[in-house]
């Protein structure tokens, strides 16, 4: 047999199988991963096929521990981690039903979107022209298709995670693993991203996606995994645990050119309890209906034309509530 | 269907693979800074050191009368040889050729400067040499004189070789090849020493340790630190072969440049060294164990490297001891070429790549150094000792094919070693 080095021949006929059929695509049983005396995650039992599933947690919480032991990436200290019914630590094969976009923000800048996605596309076993041409599909399906022959150092943050999320998505996965892709993100991309992770799950993907904010979350999927410390604290649909979620303040917080005008817009609002200027600019809002108010929060704005910078959720007021969760008190 | 489309697609897929991290390697190499400033500064040392040779090549070698035979003791106007040739008394300025019948005018002193060359290129035992200008075989002189070495055969010199050393006992009859050419004996034996010293220490060596040191080193690590190696580990693809493929592409720029280096090298010395034509072809034998050697010691080197990265962040901390090792064994191999420690090193190996390479090539090489030690009775010529400092006789005791054989098989079990080691680390890593 002489090699491919061209690479113009037939595509690979089939991607190698996993063994195990029927198997949940994602399965813990009781995973501990600890350094040395730190507990990065503790004790998880979790098991997930098909829809969209958001990891909820604030930084620390195991989120991205719990990625990379599904990826292979770190070896459970205790229990058991499945992908596909096989053990990913040892075995490399179920990638090729997999795409994982890490956390991490350094990327091969010095290549084109169009290289980056098509280099690692030959790994799973595609011709060149095969990986071009698939590059180029999921370029254009996170909205990168006129700007792939760009190099990824010149791109904004948005646009390098889209093109992480290309890079996952370029062997049509059945399961999606996104590690903060939102964080950094301006609104276009993040409405883009939001709007791929949706599509996806409608295409009966499983996916995981992480983040540290519950709007977030909120606006992807109602399905929802809540880490705190290392440990699962919540399991299911956000409805279920929004009555709870209801007995403890939540803060958002927008920085505008006018906090104080803009503030009197808005105390109206039913689901205002209480209103706060750290200074000129910014404004604190706290409200026990935090979905109805974020949801309302655009349209008072535009209909009043304010002009804001940025609306988001102190850290510390998820702290609460995951403590609230755990089983403290807020 | 032909025959090609029913091909298992499990080559062609690892084959991909392979393309595909090893140009990515390749590229990435491509766009650093630091890479061609590493090949910049070998090709500028390598550049220095031909200097140095070039202005050996050119410049003029004092032609040194061996013998002694150019004076003029007596100060009759006959240098000391002509008059020895014609019998007259050398310390008497009132006995010269020039009073015999008829009379012979006087040389000038230079004919007697350089005018007994060595007449044995060819390596043959038993008498070699000629008395170029007859001042051996003249009648003053008694039997026993013609034949000191007693060899039955006035005016020559005996050669016996010596098996356990490899080398030859030189015995000769007095006034044979006794005033060398030392100009033409300097370029050659310099020739040879700078071809040597260029091909062992400066590309086996210092090519093949620093170029994988500044350049495998980090070819998994930093993609293990910068998070960069997420991107490939989430595609189905063994560790394992994530190592190898990073070296394919890091040893398609490194065989590229050992080879350019070589060439040019090659030529350099090819046209500056003393030859008859144009162009010195003797020495490509030696060039191409050069390069065998380079292109193993590389990729051995490589792995090691990139092994060391894989097992300690700060693996160039590893590395550099054994760079210092692998320096005491290059020396070694200077000295003691059959010493038993150099099996534990990878340069050993490769020297003696070069060395019987070079021994196939200039066969010659160590009569040529002894005829420069003997010097025509009178000490070393110049360039005699640098040779011998750097032509070593092959260390492993078999013929020259089995010995480029035998090391180039250990050093690819070398590198496989290091490659397994390596995989096996960088299996068990975890990355953050």
């Amino acid at each position: 047999m002489i090699p491919d080095i061209t690479q113009q021949g037939k595509p690979a006929q089939t991607a190698p199988q996993p063994s195990v059929p029927n198997a949940p695509v994602v399965y813990f049983q009781g995973v501990s991963k600890s350094y040395g005396r730190i507990h990065a995650l503790s004790n998880i039992t979790l098991g997930l096929t098909g829809g969209v599933t958001g990891i909820l947690g604030m930084n620390g919480a195991g989120k991205s521990t719990l990625f990379k032991l599904l990826m292979g990436k770190l070896r459970p200290s205790a229990g058991e981690v499945k992908l596909f019914g096989t053990n990913p630590w040892k075995n490399p094969a179920p990638y090729a039903k997999v795409g994982f976009v890490p956390e991490h923000e350094k990327m091969h800048d010095w290549m084109t979107a169009l290289d980056f996605v098509s280099t690692f596309a030959r790994l799973h076993g595609m011709t060149r022209q095969e990986a071009e041409r698939e590059a180029m599909r999921v370029l254009d399906f996170v909205g990168l298709a006129d700007v792939a022959h760009k190099e990824i150092g010149r791109f904004s943050k948005g646009m390098r995670q889209r093109t992480k999320i290309a890079h996952a998505l370029v062997n049509d996965p059945e399961l999606i693993i996104l590690d903060e892709p939102l964080q950094g993100c301006d609104p276009l991309a993040r409405t883009t991203i939001m709007n791929v992770i949706r599509e996806l799950g409608k295409l009966g993907r499983t996916v995981l996606v992480s983040s540290h904010i519950l709007n977030e979350i909120e606006r992807i999927t109602e399905q929802i995994v809540i880490l705190h410390h290392g440990k699962l604290v919540a399991l299911g649909n956000l409805h279920a645990i929004r009555e709870r979620l209801d007995q403890i303040p939540h803060t958002i917080r927008i920085v505008g050119e006018d906090a104080r005008n803009m503030a009197k817009d808005i105390l109206d609002h039913p689901a205002v309890f209480g209103l706060r200027f750290p200074n000129e600019t910014e404004l604190l809002i706290q409200t026990y209906h935090f979905g109805e108010l974020h949801a309302e929060l655009p349209r008072l704005i535009v209909e009043n034309n304010h002009r804001v910078h940025l609306i988001d959720n102190p850290d510390d007021d998820l702290e609460s509530l995951l403590n609230y969760l755990a089983g403290g008190s807020a | 269907m032909s025959r090609t489309d029913e091909v298992p697609s499990l080559w062609s897929g690892l084959d991909r693979k392979a393309m595909a991290v090893a140009e990515f390697t390749v590229r990435q190499q491509r766009k650093r800074l630091s890479t061609w400033v590493v090949l910049l500064v070998g090709i500028a040392a390598m550049g220095v050191l031909t200097m140095f040779y070039i202005d050996s090549m050119t410049r003029d070698y004092e032609a040194v009368d061996n013998d002694g035979d150019s004076y003029d003791w007596d100060m009759d106007g006959y240098p000391n040889g002509q008059e020895r040739l014609y019998g007259t008394d050398l310390l008497d300025a009132d006995s010269h050729p020039g009073l015999l019948s008829p009379p012979i005018p006087p040389d000038d002193a230079s004919v007697w400067v350089n005018e007994d060359d060595f007449d044995w290129d060819a390596l043959n035992e038993g008498s070699v040499g000629y008395d170029d200008n007859g001042d051996c075989n003249v009648e003053e002189r008694t039997d026993s004189q013609k034949d000191r070495n007693g060899n039955g055969i006035p005016c020559d010199i005996q050669l016996d070789l010596n098996r356990y050393s490899g080398t030859y006992l030189i015995s000769t009859d007095g006034n044979v090849d006794e005033d060398p050419d030392d100009e033409a004996y300097a370029l050659e034996a310099i020739h040879r020493s700078f071809v040597l010293a260029i091909g062992k220490l400066g590309v086996v060596f210092l090519i093949g340790i620093f170029v994988p040191l500044f350049m495998a080193t980090g070819l998994i690590r930093q993609e293990m630190t910068s998070g960069t190696m997420h991107f490939m580990l989430a595609k189905p693809i063994a560790r394992g072969e994530v190592f190898l493929y990073r070296i394919l592409g890091f040893l398609a720029i490194a065989w590229t440049y050992v080879t350019l280096l070589i060439v040019l090298l090659a030529i350099v010395t090819g046209l500056a060294g003393p030859s008859e034509g144009v162009f010195r072809f003797a020495d490509l034998g030696v060039w191409l164990s050069v390069w065998l050697a380079a292109l193993l010691a590389v990729m051995v080197y490589s792995m090691l490297f990139c092994m060391l990265g894989v097992l300690w962040k700060h693996g160039m901390v590893l590395a550099l001891p054994i760079a210092a090792w692998e320096l005491g064994m290059i020396l070694t191999t200077l000295g003691a070429p059959d010493a038993a420690i150099l099996r534990f090193s990878v340069i050993g190996w490769a020297m003696n790549i070069v060395d019987a390479g070079a021994a196939l090539a200039w066969s010659d090489t160590p009569l040529l150094i002894q005829m420069g030690m003997w010097g025509g009775g009178n000490g070393p010529l110049e360039g005699a000792e640098a040779l011998d400092i750097f032509a070593s006789t092959p260390g492993l005791n078999l013929s020259a094919l089995a010995t480029v054989v035998i090391s180039s098989l250990v050093m690819l079990g070398q590198a496989a070693a290091c490659w397994l080691l390596g995989s096996t680390l960088f299996k068990g890593k975890e990355i953050e």
